[in-house]
């Protein structure tokens, strides 16, 4: 029997994937990132040289690596949302495998730069560029762990079977945060790594 | 069947999105590389993260075809961060 007969296919959808409640978290989260982004952005416009200086010794590659990673993470989520909607419950649990090892390389390459900062002495007092860089990257990075962490129950779950074709909401609301993970990284990124 | 041939075409689709997200990411890295700054640059690269954006919104969150203003409110979202952000980089000199 064709579980998806009479669905309405991934390109016809017309109401919010997933569960609604992740949207208002989502776009609650979109508020503090946006205002986060802005408070970076007009502190720079008074204090242009510390920025533009201290911002060099940022690691631009792994940051841009992260990038790609996140990018590619949320390729492999909608891959597995895909997946489900065709009833391939193994296969989703795959790709959102695959999704959470891309977050566990970026976790890695994060952890590095962190590292490589506190290494050289840099705290969230050295100066007020990098009060705003360690603050707004590892906000973002708690918000990776915590992607990783539903992507990992959705995984199992799907593993075991309980998605389906005809109910999914739970896959749809794990890659609907995964998403705004990676938007959110997509300024990020250039905002602290790149403009100057 | 019908639902198998969308997702695959969405699948498709999500692959062309995933290679134009790799390559404006690229671009930005070469920006960044090169060492360049000033207003041309920060808007060119305000306008790779609005399309870049406005790509993951539509294509990946799957916001494209829901009704209401669900995907207006982060398209807003992102022009106004992106307008603010400029702004402020004008204010700072450049």
């Amino acid at each position: 029997m064709d579980m998806t007969a009479g669905l309405p296919a991934a390109t016809e959808q017309r109401s919010l994937p997933g569960d609604f409640a992740i949207w208002i978290f989502i776009y609650a989260e979109l508020l503090v990132f946006g205002v986060f982004f802005l408070a970076y952005a007009f502190a720079r416009s008074h204090n242009v040289e510390l920025f533009d200086a201290q911002q060099r010794f940022l690691d631009r590659n792994t940051g841009a690596i992260n990038t790609l990673v996140l990018i590619t993470s949320s390729f492999l989520v909608v891959r597995a949302v895909n997946a489900i909607r065709r009833d391939a419950a193994a296969v989703c649990a795959r790709w959102l495998t695959a999704a959470i090892a891309c977050g566990g390389i970026f976790v890695a390459l994060k952890l590095g730069e962190f590292h490589a900062k506190f290494a050289a002495g840099v705290t969230l007092s050295t100066n007020t560029f990098y009060m705003f860089y360690l603050s707004l990257t590892f906000f973002h990075f708690m918000h990776v762990l915590m992607g990783m962490v539903i992507l990992a129950v959705v995984a199992v779950k799907a593993r075991r079977g309980a998605y389906s074709a005809a109910s999914h909401t739970g896959v749809e609301t794990g890659a609907s945060y995964w998403h705004m993970v990676d938007l959110v990284w997509i300024v990020l990124f250039p905002l602290v790594y790149v403009m100057h | 069947m019908k639902a198998d041939a969308a997702t695959r075409r969405a699948d498709v689709t999500a692959l062309g999105v995933w290679l134009a997200l790799c390559g404006l990411t690229v671009a930005t890295w070469l920006v960044g590389q090169a060492g360049v700054g000033g207003a041309a640059v920060v808007a060119a690269l305000m306008l790779s993260v609005l399309v870049k954006g406005q790509m993951v919104v539509d294509f990946y969150m799957g916001l494209k075809r829901v009704r209401g203003p669900w995907r207006w409110v982060v398209t807003g979202w992102l022009v106004a961060v992106l307008t603010l952000i400029g702004v402020a980089y004008w204010l700072g000199g450049h």
